[in-house]
């Protein structure tokens, strides 16, 4: 390998990019549109979830009952129905997504010491958001509940209400959130972003600047030339490593910063792995480009490949420990389900090198693998 | 040049010069092979993979425990904690081997019981406390293990509180109590293959729609074609509507064969409202989609060019209308520009009849705000074509 040559072709790779308003848009444009359409499109918490009542008891403990709802961040109060019938038509229309309906005689039953039955209609078109919805009223009505107990309790026995909590609630469970203190999907999704985003645009430019010299004819200068493969090889991958690198630091600050996910971690190892891992992605996407002879294949073939992975194989939606089977064993054999693993590990968990050296190896093996195998494929004359 | 002709007949003539149009598009989609396949794949198999890859319920979360009173109520209420929503993978003998499990990622809960518990629940002097501790890291399991906890330990707890309220002196069916009646609505098992098949169905129809119309225009604008198509007898709207036309079909066949041949007899999708509706509505949606895919072909010189507008098109259009997650859960701003997105009004749509049993007059605006979208993105690619080639 000779390093003039080298950078040579990693020089002529820059000021291509450069001067291709579409492909520069698209190195350093696609990136950040991906980040804010999948920041705000995937990870979006449950919460302003439209909510109507129906209060057939129009008593002034129902309504109190109807403030706890009200009041809280998860549902949106859309108003007070006449019937059945009307929140029927809400929610088929798709309006409201839950109908709460008081019965009557609610106070006076209350007020009498007697069991009431409140019912919670929730729309279970959508089934994850359905699950969590019932949670929150699930959530909200005993501590309604239990508040009403315990000033029941209070009352009759004349007692204090902390004495009276610890007979209705003899157990106090304290709940701790660990790692993501707010359990919000934002912080849990947002950093796993990094990782698909980087899995869908590194091996794209890479693939794209290699395929488009096929398509121009332009590669045949290189054939011609005594540039040598692994000069070539190498010199693509340069600045497309690079550009990657500078996304990848890109990605960081809006997470970090943009959508506000807490990163715990020592930020030295974090780009160090990263570094690794876009150096995988930009293998990948050479190894592509060399299998296919138009640009539009090559587009499609990253894509659809990055999603996928993204979505199906890489923990980022579906957790590994999940998946069954077949999928588990795919899930292995990808980069992307590791460098998940670090970025877990380094926003929420603080873990380092010391706990996530095997990843980092990994990355470095799996790239050593691809790159031999570009170095195999790539012939500097036709095949006839 | 028909101005001879009387007004019927040249209705006759333009009607069937489209109808030989499409069916030349129709022909020429039919010996793509690839192309052929893949169609066929995104209404079938695809749709069968779809219904077992997204599963929302909390499934065998690892518990472990640490239980420091060794008494029966404990033994009670960790028994409490059972499959499918939770597996106890292990009991340890300090709590910090707990925090250890929760940081490699081998535990998603840590209950940790004080000793003493059980004798503080009996003397009922103070509350006895137990604490968990929940790896958040992915919210939505986290969320729901936390829920389901507290269900668990309020029941347990409720039972204790019995023999608590006799002691003071009152009749525990004497308290009120609000008991939340739980009744989910349209899907009543929550079966996550409803869901997962049509989001899938809706996402499939959206990226055919869009790319196969505008990649045919382009191949015929690469090839030279077009310059023989427009000295033809053939207006502009006829070159174009038999490209959507054809897609319409192709879209109506695909989504019967799905429906009927797949999510019914194999998922028990649910058809509660009007299914020839819902084929009327599928096929303004297929016109409005192909209409954006046109507007997308007419701003490419090649195909390398339009497959990048259209991916730029359909990842934010399959994201943000509101396919995985509810709208109303994202930003304002973004709620309103959604608008623009034919998908979105769809999905209202399609849930709206198929699920919820939903009828023209519960959906009135989606189906009117997706018809002024078609019209105006079909006039749309229809000017920029006639000035490109006019």
């Amino acid at each position: 390998m000779n390093l003039k040559r080298l950078l040579a072709v990693a020089y002529k790779e820059w000021r291509e990019i450069l001067r291709d308003r579409i492909f520069f848009l698209l190195a350093f444009g696609l990136p950040i549109v991906l980040m804010l359409v999948f920041g705000y499109g995937i990870t979006p918490d449950v919460e302003n979830v439209p909510l109507a009542f129906v209060d057939y008891d129009h008593s002034a403990l129902s309504r109190d009952y109807a403030q706890h709802y009200i009041e809280s961040r998860y549902f949106n109060f859309k108003g007070y129905l006449h019937s059945l019938q009307e929140a029927d038509g809400l929610l088929t229309g798709g309006k409201i997504r839950v109908a709460i309906v008081i019965p009557e005689h609610f106070q006076e039953d209350l007020m009498a010491g007697r069991a009431v039955a409140i019912q919670t209609l929730v729309d279970g078109a959508n089934t994850g958001p359905a699950r969590i919805i019932q949670g929150y009223a699930d959530g909200i009505n005993s501590a309604a509940s239990g508040e009403l107990q315990m000033s029941y309790i209070a009352r009759h026995l004349g007692i204090s209400l902390e004495r009276a909590q610890t007979i209705i609630q003899p157990i106090k469970l304290e709940v701790r959130y660990l790692y993501n203190q707010e359990v919000r999907i934002l912080w849990d999704v947002a950093p796993s972003l990094i990782m698909f985003i980087l899995l869908l645009t590194a091996p794209m430019l890479t693939a794209l600047s290699v395929v488009r010299e096929k398509e121009t004819g332009a590669i045949y200068n290189i054939y011609a030339s005594t540039i040598s493969g692994a000069e070539f090889l190498a010199g693509k991958l340069l600045p497309n490593i690079l550009i990657s690198f500078i996304n990848a630091v890109i990605l960081w600050l809006m997470v970090t910063f943009y959508f506000g996910a807490p990163f715990k971690g020592n930020l030295l190892f974090f780009f160090f792995a990263t570094l690794f891992y876009v150096i995988c992605n930009s293998s990948m996407g050479l190894l592509i480009s060399l299998m296919v002879r138009t640009q539009i294949a090559a587009l499609m073939i990253t894509v659809v490949l990055g999603f996928i992975i993204g979505i199906q194989f890489s923990g980022m939606l579906t957790p590994i420990a999940a998946l069954t089977g077949s999928n588990y064993v795919i899930a292995h054999l990808f980069p992307a389900m590791y460098y998940n693993t670090v970025i877990q590990g380094a926003f929420l968990k603080n873990l380092g090198l010391a706990a996530l050296w095997p990843e980092v190896t990994l990355f470095v093996a799996y790239s050593a693998g691809l790159l031999g195998a570009c170095y195999f494929l790539f012939h500097k004359r036709t095949r006839t | 040049m028909n101005e001879s002709l009387h007004p019927l007949q040249f209705v006759y003539v333009w009607l069937r010069q489209l109808q030989v149009m499409t069916i030349k598009e129709l022909r020429q989609l039919s010996r793509d092979r690839a192309l052929l396949i893949y169609i066929i794949y995104i209404f079938t198999l695809d749709i069968v993979i779809a219904a077992g890859a997204i599963n929302t319920e909390l499934n065998q979360s690892k518990l472990v425990v640490h239980d420091a009173d060794h008494s029966a109520a404990s033994r009670e209420l960790i028994y409490r904690f059972q499959p499918p929503y939770f597996s106890l993978v292990g009991t340890v003998t300090d709590a910090n081997q707990g925090l250890y499990l929760l940081d490699q990622g081998d535990a998603m809960l840590f209950l940790d019981i004080p000793e003493r518990f059980a004798a503080t629940l009996g003397q009922g002097e103070r509350a006895a406390k137990v604490q968990l501790l929940i790896d958040t890291s992915k919210a939505t399991p986290g969320f729901l293990a936390s829920s389901y906890s507290a269900r668990i330990m309020a029941d347990f707890s409720r039972e204790w509180a019995s023999q608590q309220l006799l002691r003071a002196g009152l009749e525990p069916g004497s308290v009120p109590i609000i008991q939340n009646q739980r009744r989910i609505w349209y899907n009543p098992t929550l079966d996550e293959a409803w869901y997962g098949t049509l989001a899938q169905l809706l996402t499939m129809i959206t990226v055919a729609c869009l790319l196969l119309p505008a990649a045919a225009l382009v191949r015929e604008k690469e090839r030279g074609n077009i310059e023989q198509l427009l000295v033809s007898p053939l207006t502009p709207f006829q070159v174009m509507f038999s490209k959507v036309l054809a897609m319409i079909l192709v879209t109506l066949v695909g989504t019967a064969v799905s429906l009927f041949g797949v999510m019914q007899p194999f998922f028990g999708v649910p058809i509660k409202g009007s299914a020839p509706l819902f084929f009327a509505l599928t096929a303004l949606y297929a016109f409005t989609t192909a209409g954006l895919g046109l507007v997308a072909a007419t701003f490419a010189r090649n195909s390398a060019q339009v497959g990048m507008l259209v991916l730029l098109m359909v990842i934010p259009i399959n994201i943000l209308s509101g396919d995985r997650t509810p709208l109303e859960s994202m930003p304002l701003w973004l709620q309103y520009l959604t608008n623009v997105f034919p998908l979105r009004h769809f999905i209202e749509i399609t849930f709206g009849i198929l699920l919820r049993g939903a009828g023209l007059a519960a959906l009135w605006d989606s189906v009117l705000a997706m018809t002024l979208l078609g019209c105006l993105l079909f006039a749309l690619g229809l000017w920029r074509f006639r000035r490109q080639f006019g």
